[in-house]
């Protein structure tokens, strides 16, 4: 019997509802107790086609997707034909049999199978077909030997605020569900568990909207943006919340005048940002070396997606960590940093925003779908930690003709006024210019103007926010990652750490600046090194390798097929150049057939 | 207390690096008189511009200027107004600036109506990078970049503007400077957004629409008996009709603003209190919970 760690999938097609009984059932395991993290695999348009929504609960904060899925709930027999391969032996299948059947080429004898006439059960016996998914969810939480009552109680909370009789609808719809169990499956255990443990504390919040959140609180009071996925919950959520805050949220007609647009507001004296993804963040780079030039506190939201071009819009990937480092005609100062969970994805954006303005540049905070659009269980928020520190700004009058806006400075930070301050008038041009802001092509002013830029990157060294490094660190297997990886890549270790083998992993939180020292240092004396990343060239692994050396002991453990990793991926990634004393683990079918 | 400026109050110690002649220098005075005539200090400014020979007037204005990209100046000058609506705010730029790679913005400028002033300084030509032709240019034009003559044909973007939206459309002649002043100054006072199209005679590389073409092929609507700029078809009709370019106050109205539209409070978001509210900031976990 496994106990409070499963991983289900929902699959159905876009709009039936798969995603929106995810999101219930992830909630009701979170009430349950359970730390949950939700991902959300779905085709890029709104209905039709196959979509899944996967959950893991379990009893560890801050783990990824599962080695396998334990449980799927297949609405249609596309899920099933998708996948019945990635299914745990000792797994089980809840399949809507109302209209079609599993061929017995896919019955997987090592699964059990639970047919349900699911929609013909809402129609029938509650006479709406649209209840087809709480009849599912009653049906899984009788599968799991869940407490009923504390079910119905949850389920009830989620409907109340849309009336009595669609709450009893659906109680009703949960109770049919767990009678059909009673009734034909009661000889026919799934293997699996889940026991009620206390909530407590907790808050269960998708990226997006901690990043959103964060920004908030660090007193963003502009936003513009233009809708794009996997980042469009941002502009959303700030749009809802922001006039509250006596802000304002704007939809641009692009993601050339949203960036623009921030640029003005910046410039104006208020703290704005933008979210994007890729072909977003591709059309904003001019602007945004306007802003290293301008030295304008910016900062900007990179939801990263597959690539390139409109590539797989609703995928993960970790492929433009090279385009928010390097893009740009010419040089500025910028600071990219990458949050590995939704709890961090708050902190850090918040972070931004003070590194911007005491650093007058742009900070972009990258994170990528596979983490921007999960929810995840996390401890609650401690909002009033949140600092607001505008740096070097200005808005006592200064004396015309002395101040420069420019003005060198050992930090390479000037004093900045915003219009209105008396005395501050100047020109802020992206042709170089002296400290003045005078526009010139001296070759001397033009050095001193480089050096002055370029030099907060050192200068903001002691103040980025430092990786975090996880597991024994003096193991010989050393693990490098960022981002949505850091739930996989925790799991591996913990998962070796307890078999006998020592894991060390550096969990970047800043990527650039690059952390040379705190990498080298980490890095030294490594047996094996193995950088984990979601893209084809090992973007991340080029920069580790810049800094520590082409060794013949570092290993690049990459993915692009648009999905996240899976624990046992990484751990047969280093199972093949470090030998593992750990019990093999069980070997899942491969996917086949239709994705 | 009313605060007396002259337009020099407005000058920079740069001196504008444009040709003899040029027709940018009268946009330039008129700006500056108008400006200081509107008594509006130089600390309360934004002016935002583009790329070009046009888009170097930032830089010869005192004031808080912004001399950005090409083509987005628009999107600029609206961040820096709802950014602190207490600003004046004057977006500036060529015919290519504003008619080629900023027409989206141009567009959506004028259908959302925030308050700040548009100068497009229309000279029909691509004046800094020696002479191509504009989105004005006349079809036919012949230019580096088109030896058979410009294919394409020129943009009316007074026209474009009134079937987006606008609220207040002008057309200045750089060698008029009185009734530039004028026009200048009832378009920042205007309470939305305010387009004036400059012609603005590039002297060495437009050999067709020169000071002079210009004289000859204008007239101002002030001249039309009864010209009411209130009304929405004449407007059309005028900017539409074949012959002498129009100029003056082609068409205005009033309608909500952008500012309004959007809620934004009474005072510039710069003076919020941004660690105001925490309370109900922490509250906002309790629909995660």
């Amino acid at each position: 019997m496994i106990v409070n760690d499963l991983e289900i999938m929902f699959g159905g097609q876009a709009g039936d509802g798969s995603l929106t009984t995810g999101d219930l059932i992830a909630l009701l395991f979170k009430r349950m107790g359970l730390e949950v993290y939700t991902y959300k695999d779905f085709p890029s348009r709104i209905r039709g086609g196959h979509t899944n929504y996967v959950i893991r609960a379990g009893t560890t904060r801050g783990y990824g997707i599962a080695d396998a899925v334990d449980g799927l709930v297949a609405f249609d027999l596309e899920t099933v034909e998708a996948h019945v391969a990635e299914i745990r032996a000792g797994g089980f299948v809840i399949f809507d049999s109302t209209s079609e059947q599993v061929p017995r080429e896919l019955r997987r004898r090592d699964v059990t199978w639970y047919d349900v006439p699911l929609a013909r059960i809402a129609k029938v016996e509650l006479g709406l077909e649209l209840v087809r998914n709480t009849v599912a969810i009653g049906v899984l939480a009788a599968v799991l030997g869940m407490d009923g009552a504390a079910v119905a109680s949850e389920v009830g909370a989620v409907y109340r605020r849309k009336g009595a009789k669609v709450v009893d609808l659906n109680l009703a719809a949960l109770a049919a569900g767990e009678a059909f169990v009673t009734r034909y499956f009661s000889e026919w255990p799934s293997g699996y568990a889940l026991e009620r443990r206390p909530d407590g504390e907790r808050l269960f919040m998708m990226g997006n909207d901690a990043i959103a959140y964060g920004a908030l609180a660090a007193g963003c009071r502009f936003m513009a943006g233009y809708p794009i996925t996997p980042a469009t919950d941002i502009l959303e959520w700030m749009a809802k919340h922001l006039p509250d805050y006596g802000g304002v949220a704007v939809q641009a007609e692009d993601e050339l005048a949203a960036i623009n647009m921030v640029l003005g507001a910046a410039f104006a004296g208020v703290r704005a940002m933008t979210a994007t993804s890729g072909p977003g963040q591709a059309l904003m780079t001019e602007a945004i070396g306007l802003a290293g030039v301008l030295e304008l506190p910016v900062v900007v939201i990179e939801c990263a997606r597959t690539g390139p071009s409109t590539g797989m819009p609703t995928k993960t990937e970790q492929s433009n960590l090279n385009h928010l480092i390097f893009s740009g005609h010419g040089e500025i100062p910028r600071v990219v940093l990458a949050p590995g969970t939704v709890e961090d994805s708050f902190y850090l954006t918040a972070r931004a925003f003070d590194l911007a303005e005491r650093y007058q540049c742009p900070v972009f905070v990258l994170t990528e779908q596979a983490l921007a659009q999960s929810k995840a269980t996390l401890p609650l928020l401690d909002v009033d930690s949140v600092r607001v520190d505008r740096g070097k700004l200005r808005l006592e009058p200064v004396v015309f003709g002395d101040y420069q806006r420019f003005a060198l400075a050992d930090d390479g930070v000037s004093p900045r006024v915003i219009p209105g301050v008396a005395g501050g008038m100047h020109l802020a041009a992206g042709s170089e210019h002296d400290p003045s802001g005078t526009i010139t092509e001296n070759a001397a002013n033009r050095t001193r103007m480089m050096e002055k830029r370029m030099g907060k990157l050192e200068a903001m060294r002691a103040d980025l926010p430092r990786g975090i490094v996880h597991g024994d660190p003096a193991a010989d297997i050393a693990l490098f990652g960022y981002g949505s990886n850091r739930g996989p890549i925790v799991e591996t270790l913990d998962r070796l750490t307890r078999a006998g083998i020592p894991v060390r992993f550096f969990e970047f939180r800043t990527l650039w600046p690059f952390p040379e020292d705190d990498v080298r240092a980490f890095a030294a004396d490594a047996k094996a090194i193995f950088v984990i990343e979601n893209n084809y060239t090992g973007q991340l692994e080029r920069l580790v390798r810049y800094v520590v050396g082409p060794l013949p002991h570092m290993h690049l453990v990459n993915k692009y097929d648009g999905r996240p990793f899976r624990p046992l991926e990484i751990e047969r990634a280093i199972a093949q150049h470090v030998a593992l004393r750990a019990p093999a683990m069980p070997e899942p079918a491969r996917t086949k057939g239709r994705l | 207390m009313a605060i007396t400026l002259a337009p020099k109050d407005f000058a920079t110690a740069t001196p504008a690096w444009w040709c003899p002649g040029c027709g940018d220098y009268g946009v330039l005075s008129a700006l500056k008189s108008a400006l200081a005539e509107l008594g509006r200090e130089p600390k309360d400014v934004a002016f935002v511009s583009g790329i070009g020979c046009s888009g170097k007037i930032s830089g010869y204005v005192n004031a808080y200027a912004f001399h950005g990209v090409h083509g987005r100046a628009l999107p600029v000058a609206t961040g820096v107004k709802l950014a602190n609506r207490d600003l004046t705010v004057i977006a500036a730029g060529g015919d290519g600036d504003g008619y080629a790679i900023g027409a989206g913005h141009f567009l959506h400028a004028v259908r959302r109506n925030p308050n700040i002033t548009y100068i497009v300084m229309d000279n029909q030509t691509y004046g800094l990078t020696k002479g191509q032709s504009s989105p004005t240019s006349a079809a036919g034009y012949v230019a580096g970049t088109s030896p058979q003559g410009n294919p394409d044909a020129p943009i009316n973007g007074l026209a474009l503007a009134l079937a987006a939206g606008g609220t207040f459309l002008a057309r200045g002649f750089a060698a008029q400077p009185k009734k530039l002043v004028a026009l200048l100054k009832s378009a920042i006072e205007h309470d939305g957004f305010s387009l004036v199209e400059v012609m603005s005679p590039c002297v060495t590389y437009n050999k067709i629409n020169t000071f002079a073409w210009f004289k000859e092929n204008t007239f101002d609507v002030e001249s039309l008996e009864g010209y009411d700029p209130g009304d929405r078809t004449t407007a059309f009709a005028t900017l539409s009709a074949e012959g002498k370019i129009p100029l003056g106050v082609l068409y205005r109205d009033a309608r909500a603003t952008f500012e309004k539209l959007l809620h934004l409070p009474e005072q510039p978001l710069t003076s919020l209190d941004l660690l105001a509210k925490r309370t109900e900031l922490g509250a906002l976990a309790e629909a995660y919970r």
